[in-house]
């Protein structure tokens, strides 16, 4: 450590602790909304105000699965964003690794083409974007509707396109792929060949390519990319919101926001329990997630 | 014994291998070695099946193997980068194609430790490569190679990710696995001075060709062309415009730049332009009166047990090698005779037109 003369150290000092007591400030402003969601979620009375509970109770947390439907709202949440992950991991692999090592004409214009989806707001493709969808549902229930008779409604929750879990988790997986296709690609970009040619050259048939050496060696980037389209769209409240309308499909942002919408009361016990039943998940992505985050941020795989 | 038979490779319209013929035997280290840019990967690319053969015929012990599938060609490639899997373990890493064959789990970890054994790898079996030193990677990629008890093993510029020191140290190594296993080995390097170390043979290649194929003093002493009597040897070989001029018929006199003025004894050179090749360790410092040629001394580099003298212009600048420490300094007006039997004379587009008549 550089000794400094007392006039320059004291000025050190002062300029540390300022430096200190801003950071603070904007980190108490960051944090008191989690802070204040935390607590009113355990507070018996919960107001729009911060305050210390009177009385500590899990009263809220069990009005949200026992008298509402909190439980499917949840799972509704979980299902359809984790299958979009899961399709946009499967797809932005297999595609990313493809963009990777092509050396088509076509490579750039296409990569800089799927950005554009990404940069387009998706409110401005609703309209079109629904009408499709609706000339698809139609369609598919036409075509199930001779051979299923009166259980097509319960088919179609499943595979419909509007007011159906695929037509959402197809969007969902749309608008996400794009990022995660060039975050697979830069990925692969750090790879070398020389990994899949040795496997090559052992024997390895492309199904064992992919399995015993890709997969493994892509793992931190497909957490990364993986990472992001499920934050994204857990966030999402838009799509859901126009795609879906029957309660039984309702997500939990939904639910939150028709919560709050009711009109003789605000219940905001109920609204903080399930705000933070709403965040843990994304909480818990990011912590399994950060391992991987860095090693793909921070330079690749290290053989 | 591997065979390649005016094998030729095409990228686009752009030839990159333009026919090239060699033939490795068994048990011979086969070193490829050429400027960046030759090919020599891309043929060794072409011997593993990594690459297609676009005509010509590759024959590994009498079959014909151009359309034969990467991994039933019976040869083993070593990598520059090594490629080995950071998520295995070295014993993983090097029983990877055992496994894949579904070779029962006892018998891959017997072949490891064998092959472990071998390569002095016995406490590292349970490690990642990823814990491992420079040296150790490539004695793991070597094991990955030879537990498959391959024909031919290829090895991609092994070397040119280690330091100085240790490229010294696993020379030594691969020449003693080269011995122990008695292995057919096909090397790729751009340095010569592993060409020079290692090989049983030299194949040097420029612009998809062959320039020459030979033992590595055979190739030093007696080189084909210009392009090969510079590219072996460091520093490298002079090479001079000259004039030949016949005196009689037996001797042809050699006249260079600064001055340089000398008789060969020769038969055969036909008056007119040419270049002729010296190497430094054939120039000597001699008295005024037998002088070739004076030159001003440029640069002096004293290694001790030799010193390298750069004489002459910078437009013509001449090595010279030098015994022992001298006392020469920059600006010294030096008398210097060529060794004329180590004189190469080359015809103006390179072909060799005399050789040197030194052993």
């Amino acid at each position: 450590m550089s000794v400094a003369p007392p006039g320059e150290s004291a000025n050190c000092v002062r300029g540390d602790l300022m430096a200190y007591a801003t950071l603070s400030l904007i980190s108490i402003f960051c944090a008191i909304p989690f802070f204040w969601l935390l607590i009113a979620s355990f507070d018996g009375n919960a107001q729009l105000f911060l305050r210390w509970p009177e009385t500590w109770t899990f009263a809220n947390y069990l009005r949200v699965f026992a008298k509402e439907d909190g439980a499917k709202w949840l799972f509704n949440s979980l299902f359809v964003v984790g299958s979009a992950t899961f399709l946009v991991m499967v797809l932005s692999g297999l595609g990313g690794y493809a963009l990777s090592r092509t050396r088509a004409w076509w490579k750039l214009p296409f990569l800089y083409a799927i950005l554009l989806i990404r940069v387009l707001p998706s409110t401005a493709l609703v309209v079109p974007l629904y009408k499709f969808l609706l000339t698809l549902n139609n369609a598919e229930g036409a075509l199930l509707r001779p051979i299923f008779g009166s259980a097509t409604r319960d088919i179609m929750r499943w595979t419909g396109f509007i007011d159906g879990y695929l037509g959402l988790i197809l969007v969902l997986a749309t608008m996400q792929l794009p990022l995660s296709l060039w975050i697979m690609k830069t990925f692969f970009d750090g790879l070398p060949r020389d990994y899949e040619e040795a496997a090559l050259m052992d024997g390895a048939t492309m199904i064992q390519r992919i399995r015993r050496v890709l997969v493994p060696l892509a793992l931190p980037g497909l957490a990364a990319s993986g990472l992001f389209a499920f934050m994204s769209a857990w966030g999402d409240f838009l799509l859901p919101l126009i795609l879906l309308s029957s309660p039984e499909l309702q997500t939990l942002p939904l639910g939150l926001f028709r919560a709050f919408l009711r009109i003789n009361e605000i219940d905001y016990g109920l609204l903080t329990a399930l705000a933070f039943i709403y965040l843990v998940p994304a909480v818990v992505a990011f912590g399994f997630a950060r391992r991987f985050l860095v090693q793909t941020f921070s330079g690749g795989v290290k053989g | 014994m591997i065979h390649l038979n005016n094998v030729r490779k095409f990228y686009g319209a752009l030839e990159v291998i333009k026919g090239v013929d060699v033939t490795v035997e068994d048990g011979e280290f086969a070193v490829f070695v050429g400027p960046s840019g030759c090919g020599k990967s891309t043929l060794l690319r072409m011997i593993a099946g990594l690459e297609g053969i676009d005509s010509g015929d590759l024959v590994l012990n009498g079959t014909r193997i151009n359309d034969v599938p990467p991994d039933k060609r019976g040869i083993a490639m070593v990598f520059q980068s090594y490629a080995l899997y950071p998520h295995m373990t070295v014993a993983e890493n090097i029983g990877f194609s055992l496994s894949l064959k579904k070779v029962a789990p006892a018998e891959i970890r017997r072949q490891v430790e064998e092959v472990a054994e071998i390569l002095q790898l016995g406490e590292l079996l349970d490690r990642r490569p990823g814990a491992l030193s420079g040296g150790q990677r490539q004695r793991v990629a070597i094991g990955r190679a030879i537990i498959k008890k391959p024909a031919l093993i290829l090895f991609d510029e092994p070397l040119s990710n280690l330091d100085s020191a240790l490229r010294v140290q696993m020379r030594a190594e691969l020449q003693r696995l080269h011995r122990e296993l008695s292995a057919t080995v096909v090397y790729v390097t751009h340095d010569q001075v592993e060409a020079m170390t290692m090989a049983d043979k030299i194949v040097v290649l420029n612009q998809g060709t062959v320039a020459q194929v030979g033992p590595p003093m055979d190739l030093y002493h007696r080189p084909d062309n210009e392009f090969v009597a510079t590219f072996i040897g460091s520093p490298k070989m002079n090479i001079l415009p000259v004039a030949v001029t016949r005196e009689s018929a037996d001797r042809a006199h050699i006249a260079g730049p600064l001055g340089m003025s000398f008789v060969l004894a020769d038969a055969s050179l036909s008056e007119g332009p040419a270049r002729m090749g010296v190497r430094p360790e054939h120039i000597k410092v001699v008295d005024t009166q037998a002088a070739h040629f004076v030159a001003e001394v440029a640069i002096v580099e004293r290694l001790g047990v030799e010193t390298y003298l750069t004489v002459g212009s910078i437009e013509q600048p001449i090595v010279v090698r030098v015994e022992g420490d001298v006392t020469f300094r920059p600006g010294d007006r030096v008398p210097f005779a060529a060794e004329t039997t180590a004189c190469h004379i080359f015809s103006p587009d390179g072909r060799i037109l005399r050789s040197a008549k030194a052993a």
